[in-house]
């Protein structure tokens, strides 16, 4: 498949390894994958306060950047920000070329577990690692079943990361409580904010495993800085990363 | 209303945080009821069906409220109830008031409501000369400390058993320094007896208002509301215009899930239906709008109106559990709080008590969206200029910074740079609030862009 990478601006400029990791186990697996150039933010830091107005340019600039774009899919490794992406896109444009592209965009778990199923780990990953099952990705992509919710479960990170080889995989406690992050939220309430990542930096901590792994960039940030403030024996890994190593 | 103290909820919020262990000790116990709630639930097969059918069924009652409510009206009135319409908190107040005047009533006990404490009926009563006394523990604990509740279910959760042991003796004359909740619990329900007894008049909130009966019902694990109800000759309730269910089997949809999600238990231990007066006694109803209607006309804040106050979005609240019921300036606290009361917070602040998490939404027994709501009331605040937090300041920066790929570039080269050669001091304000909690991030030499350029190119 040719797909197109939507490389948020967070990971475009902090953690560009994820984006690296992205790319090159999708070339792994055989897609073509493409950079599609002018993409900015996903205008989420400006709609989730409330600033719709101060949204609007820079959505439609990353929506113009794929537009046309010669694609099958538009692959993104942040959760919160394809769902950002795709309500904002919808809010500013309802034109069916901005249809065109809400159609074609999916979270990198999503994709490897709907679209483009990965056919066979060749290395294996020996190591403990504790889900980090951000709020966006399960309860608006649903990634995994809440917890909240009853009934049958689902839970496509945990299918997708199982199958690599010698991997064993946790939870921490209340294992999809907020980590705290919550976009501007971590500097509007850094008080509680800071608790919140403190308690799910120590709840990852104390599963033993030797990394947090999660499919949200901008909460492993948090809680990357939250673990290093309280020097706790566990590193923050994406799940490109712990995939492209397997592979 | 808000509180005359009211601050911003960061920085109540930044107060509570100060003690560490009592914060620990707040979620936890929170935390406790939400996984009773989880194994109450999971214990019914159809649990997100009955959810379903609670949040259709309220959805259509509020769309056909007038014809409900006049169809409950006629029916208490067949009944033998009494039926008031109150636009307003001052409203309802003044009809409380003048219906306990006429029978000359000096002591009322009344069991537990939100809306009165919504409507400041305590203050208004006292005002005039008569003393009211709140006869669910919680309630009756927070009102001898003059505290306001902390939580819609659990009123008193914020105090720890000793310090309702040292206000108990203080005030009802427990023995100093006793602190076990059966002593203290056996305590309060002597005086509460005494109160019972002596009381003048009876008043309770009301769960679901049943259109087609002409009947309230009353939910308490302590028997308060029927103690009282049942004792003097005059009972009143009080109710929002969104109380009311179409009929009985809707009301039992709700009671299924309203306790369970609560507090875990299969049902609330008294489930009252009062349909008329007592013998030779009075029934008033007073039903109230304080708003609601205003609510109705938006199309998203009218679903926060579906809501049954179980508590279950607080206890599963991340940021309530970890700021406490004090903190959002507002009557009811936690997301339905910031649901219902943000037009009403001067300091604009509690939409953003909140990560928008979504927790909140799977949790509710009637599906209000309340993540959609908190984000609708930003955007609502937005459109009036209302910002907290210098939004209103540096928001117009931001998006401007990030539709443009130049600025956007060069400076966040420029930030990975001084990362690295200046830890913790340029990047301001991002620094100062995010560093002086966490670690900031290691910076990489390259953007993914750059190294795309290099690599891929």
């Amino acid at each position: 498949m040719r797909v197109a990478l939507f490389i948020p601006c967070l990971v475009n400029q902090m953690m560009p390894d994820v984006g690296i990791a992205t790319l090159e186990l999708l070339e792994k697996l055989g897609h073509q994958v493409i950079l599609p150039k002018g993409q900015t933010c996903c205008g989420q830091p400006m709609t989730n306060s409330g600033c719709f107005n101060e949204a609007k340019k820079t959505t439609l600039k990353l929506l113009n950047a794929f537009k046309g774009v010669e694609c099958d899919a538009i692959v993104c490794p942040a959760a919160s920000c394809l769902v950002a992406a795709k309500e904002n896109f919808h809010e500013f444009d309802t034109s069916p070329e901005a249809q065109k592209v809400i159609d074609k965009l999916y979270e990198l778990t999503e994709f490897l577990h709907d679209v483009s199923p990965i056919p066979v780990f060749s290395k294996p990953f020996s190591h403990k690692i504790s889900l980090q099952m951000s709020c966006h990705g399960i309860r608006m992509l649903d990634l995994a079943t809440p917890s909240e919710q009853m009934g049958p479960r689902n839970n496509k990170v945990e299918a997708v990361l199982s199958r690599i080889p010698q991997i064993e995989i946790v939870y921490p406690d209340r294992r999809d409580e907020c980590c705290g992050f919550g976009g501007t939220f971590a500097l509007d309430e850094g008080a509680v904010s800071g608790k919140m990542g403190k308690d799910k930096a120590q709840a990852h901590a104390a599963t033993g495993a030797a990394y947090a792994v999660g499919f949200d960039p901008s909460c492993l940030l948090h809680i990357d800085g939250m673990i290093k403030r309280q020097k706790l024996p566990i590193q923050i890994r994406h799940i490109a990363q712990v995939i492209n190593a397997a592979l | 209303m808000s509180n005359k103290n009211s601050a911003v909820h960061a920085k109540k919020a930044e107060i509570f945080c100060r003690d560490e262990a009592r914060v620990d000790w707040h979620s936890k116990a929170l935390w406790t009821v939400r996984e009773k709630r989880d194994r109450a639930a999971g214990s019914l097969p159809e649990w997100e069906q009955l959810r379903q059918i609670g949040s259709e069924m309220k959805l259509h009652t509020l769309t056909n409220l007038g014809q409900y409510l006049e169809e409950f009206e006629k029916n208490c009135l067949e009944n033998g109830i009494q039926v008031h319409w109150a636009k307003d908190g001052a409203e309802h107040n003044r009809i409380v008031h003048k219906i306990l005047a006429d029978k000359k009533v000096k002591k009322l006990v009344k069991s537990k409501s939100m809306l009165t404490e919504e409507c400041h009926l305590n203050p208004y009563l006292e005002g005039h000369g008569i003393e009211v006394i709140d006869t669910d523990l919680g309630e009756r604990i927070i009102q001898l400390a003059g505290q306001p509740p902390s939580h819609i279910v659990l009123p008193a959760i914020h105090m720890k058993r000793g310090e309702v042991g040292d206000l108990f003796h203080e005030k009802i004359g427990t023995e100093a320094g006793a602190s076990d909740p059966f002593y203290l619990t056996r305590a309060a329900r002597a005086h509460l007896r005494e109160q019972f007894l002596s009381a003048d008049a009876a008043m309770t909130g009301v769960n679901m208002a049943v259109a087609d009966k002409g009947a309230v019902v009353v939910c308490t694990n302590e028997g308060n509301a029927d103690m009282g109800a049942n004792l003097p000759k005059l009972q009143l309730h009080s109710m929002g215009i969104d109380k009311i269910v179409p009929d009985l089997e809707s009301a039992s949809a709700l009671l299924r899930t309203l306790a369970r999600n609560a507090t875990g238990q299969p049902v609330t231990t008294y489930s009252s239906f009062y349909r008329g007066p007592q013998e030779g006694g009075e029934m008033h109803v007073i039903i109230v709008d304080n708003g609601r209607t205003d609510m109705l006309k938006d199309k998203i804040l009218a679903e926060s109106l579906k809501c049954i106050r179980c508590g279950g979005c607080l206890n599963t609240c991340p940021v309530y559990r970890r700021s406490g019921g004090h903190s959002y300036n507002y009557t009811i606290p936690g997301p339905i709080g910031i649901a219902v009361g943000a037009q009403n917070d001067d300091t604009n602040s509690i939409p953003w008590a909140c990560t928008l998490c979504g927790s909140c939404s799977y949790v509710c027994p009637t599906k209000v969206p309340l993540d959609k709501i908190i984000h609708h009331h930003r955007r609502l605040k937005a459109e009036a200029g209302k910002l907290p937090y210098g939004k209103s300041s540096y928001m117009p920066l931001v998006g401007n910074f990030m539709a443009s790929e130049t600025m956007l570039n060069c400076s966040m080269s420029v930030a990975r740079t001084a990362l690295k050669v200046l830890p913790g001091s340029l990047l301001k304000p991002f620094s100062g609030a995010w560093g002086k909690y966490r670690e900031l991030p290691t910076a990489p030499n390259s953007s993914f862009e750059a190294w795309f350029k290099k690599n891929r190119g």
